[in-house]
């Protein structure tokens, strides 16, 4: 459904000291210096899958999805979504796929949202009775209802992102492009958004591609992750998979009845910390029982775990290598 | 077609949303009117004066008056809101859509036009309708039918205009301190605020090649029966050529300008 190859963009950008002096310079001449936003970028997204886009702030996620809707041209490097070439902008392209972007408003911001949805209708060409049963089915399950005649500016973040995903969704698109659609919202407001991209997607088997930086929602809807880097693929795979390949560790946390001498730990494993009587230690999967059993003969343990190391923590080292 | 008669009703939606705005505007207008008509009375009423401009006092009060609601009825506004989609990524939203942006803010301007169109032209035809009485000339339907015409592609010429100024945001990110200074020189060009006869033939010949008179003196002499038919005929023409000639180098820009496009910010 998409593919990507070797997509490549790079943006000019010229930068400024700090204070007036560095503003009088740029009067006169203007380095330009080049970033490379997104670096050689392949991945491939079947049918109705549903995948997660990570990677930290500035990493190229927006800028991917930018050029797959076509938004913007690419350096160079191709992209093939539903068969279109995005940056052709071909009309029947732009029939087939919607993007939300949390970070940007997309409604028109003087009139009620009900406005935008019908300007929408009009300008994708929806029968008067397809629109109505969409705004009635989706405003239920996004609990909007009584909030389709209040103007855009007056609703909340959490309201105006509902709208934002409804108006995307009018024209009933089979790719959906989500820019961090939780981007600020409270704990409720996410959940509710999750809930409805769940459900709505095992309706209507939309292919998604999905950012975010809370992790619940990648975990709860993704089953697969691409992870982006300074403009490169660092990671794609499964999230709960991520740790085996990060190593295949398990994290061993002790509590004893006395203090820990420190050098009888390092040969097992990482320490990870100590704290007088408590200790965490990251070990090899397969080297766990080995290690317990000779840990629990050695010290005088009296409480003992062993946990997965956090997904979060795995993303981050992702966010940092490289 | 449905699309555009939508977005055409969204505009007056809009336009009439904030009421205030829209009668603050429209009182505007009236001021610099105000002041023209103290000057050339100050000009034409002292005493001894000859005034040899092809224009007598009534018909310069007559003009002013004229081209003050002609210059409001047609000038732009949207080139602003263009900036504003280039400069922060609002034109993410309609390269997305099945929409043709160009179309798109030109339905969207002639929406919002309705109102003070409404208002303008009643003004215009109050004008005319006092002006006949006072100076015993009548306007023969005819002339009111080229001044229809002529209203309205001056209209679409000034939106195309406009249009092709407001692509160069392309270039240059913030452009809205040029947009001020522009349409000054373009309300005087067009002779919204006198007419360019005043300065001579070399600068009436060159005027009537360019594109700025016909926003703004032509159909204002049409209707104040200055111009024979020939001349209406063929300055509508030159409007037509003008509004072809805009819309082409329009659409070049906007796709030479696409390929500068970084939709900034998100």
């Amino acid at each position: 459904m998409i593919q990507v190859e070797h997509l490549t963009r790079n943006f000019e950008y010229y930068t400024k000291a700090t204070g007036l002096k560095g503003s009088v310079k740029n009067l006169f001449h203007r380095e330009k210096l080049i970033k490379e936003a997104v670096k050689d970028v392949s991945f491939c997204v079947e049918k109705g899958e549903i995948i997660g886009l990570l990677g930290p702030n500035g990493a190229g996620k927006t800028t991917t999805l930018k050029m797959l809707s076509g938004i913007l041209f690419p350096s160079s490097g191709s992209a093939r979504v539903d068969g279109f070439i995005p940056w052709e902008r071909k009309d029947e392209f732009k029939r087939k796929f919607s993007i939300v972007m949390g970070q940007k408003n997309q409604l028109w911001w003087d009139l009620p949202a009900c406005d935008s949805f019908y300007l929408n209708k009009c300008i994708f060409d929806i029968s008067d009775g397809e629109y109505r049963r969409t705004i009635s089915e989706l405003s239920e399950l996004l609990d909007v209802k009584d909030l389709l005649n209040v103007q855009v500016r007056r609703l909340s973040l959490g309201e105006r992102m509902k709208m934002e995903i409804l108006a995307a969704l009018i024209h009933r698109p089979e790719i959906l492009f989500l820019d961090e659609p939780t981007i600020g919202l409270d704990l409720i407001s996410q959940q509710k958004i999750r809930e409805f991209l769940r459900s709505y997607r095992e309706e209507h088997h939309t292919t998604i591609i999905l950012t975010s930086h809370y992790m619940k929602d990648i975990e709860e809807l993704c089953p697969r992750t691409v992870i982006i880097n300074h403009g490169q693929v660092v990671y794609d795979g499964g999230l709960l998979e991520m740790n085996r390949v990060m190593g295949d560790k398990k994290r061993l946390t002790i509590k004893t009845s006395a203090p820990i001498d420190p050098s009888c730990l390092a040969p097992f494993g990482t320490v990870c910390s100590l704290n007088g009587c408590q200790a965490t230690l990251e070990i090899a999967r397969n080297n766990l029982t080995q290690v317990s059993s000779r840990l629990l003969s050695l010290l005088p343990v009296e409480d003992f775990t062993v946990t997965d190391i956090p997904i979060e923590e795995s993303v981050a080292l992702f966010y940092q290598n490289r | 077609m449905n699309k555009y008669r939508c977005i055409f009703q969204m505009g007056l939606e809009y336009a009439l949303e904030y009421r205030f705005d829209f009668l603050f505007s429209m009182i505007s207008c009236i001021f610099p009117i105000i002041i023209q008509f103290f000057l050339w009375s100050a000009i034409y009423l002292q005493p001894g004066a000859s005034i040899d401009n092809g224009y007598t006092y009534e018909q310069m009060i007559l003009y002013t008056l004229t081209a003050g609601f002609v210059s409001k009825l047609v000038i732009g506004g949207f080139e602003y809101e263009i900036n504003e989609d280039i400069k922060n990524g609002g034109l993410n939203k309609y390269l997305i859509r099945p929409v043709h942006y160009m179309r798109y803010y030109f339905f969207s301007f002639l929406g919002k036009k309705v109102p003070s169109a409404v208002i303008l032209l009643s003004a215009v035809a109050i004008t005319t309708g006092v002006a006949g009485i006072a100076l015993k000339t009548a306007i023969s339907p005819v002339h009111i039918l080229f001044f229809l015409v002529s209203l309205v592609l001056a209209l679409i010429l000034n939106f195309c205009l406009m249009f092709c100024i407001a692509m160069y945001s392309f270039w240059v990110t913030d452009v809205s301190k040029l947009f001020g200074t522009i349409s000054i020189v373009l309300v005087v060009l067009s002779g919204g605020v006198f007419p360019m006869d005043l300065f001579g033939n070399v600068v009436r010949t060159v005027s009537h090649i360019l594109p700025f008179c016909y926003t703004t003196q032509f159909p204002t002499d049409i209707l104040t029966g200055r111009l024979s038919q020939n001349a209406i005929v063929s300055g509508i023409a030159i409007q037509l050529l003008w509004i072809v000639l805009l819309v082409f180098i329009g659409s070049l820009l906007w796709k030479k300008g696409l390929k500068r496009f970084i939709s900034a910010g998100g």
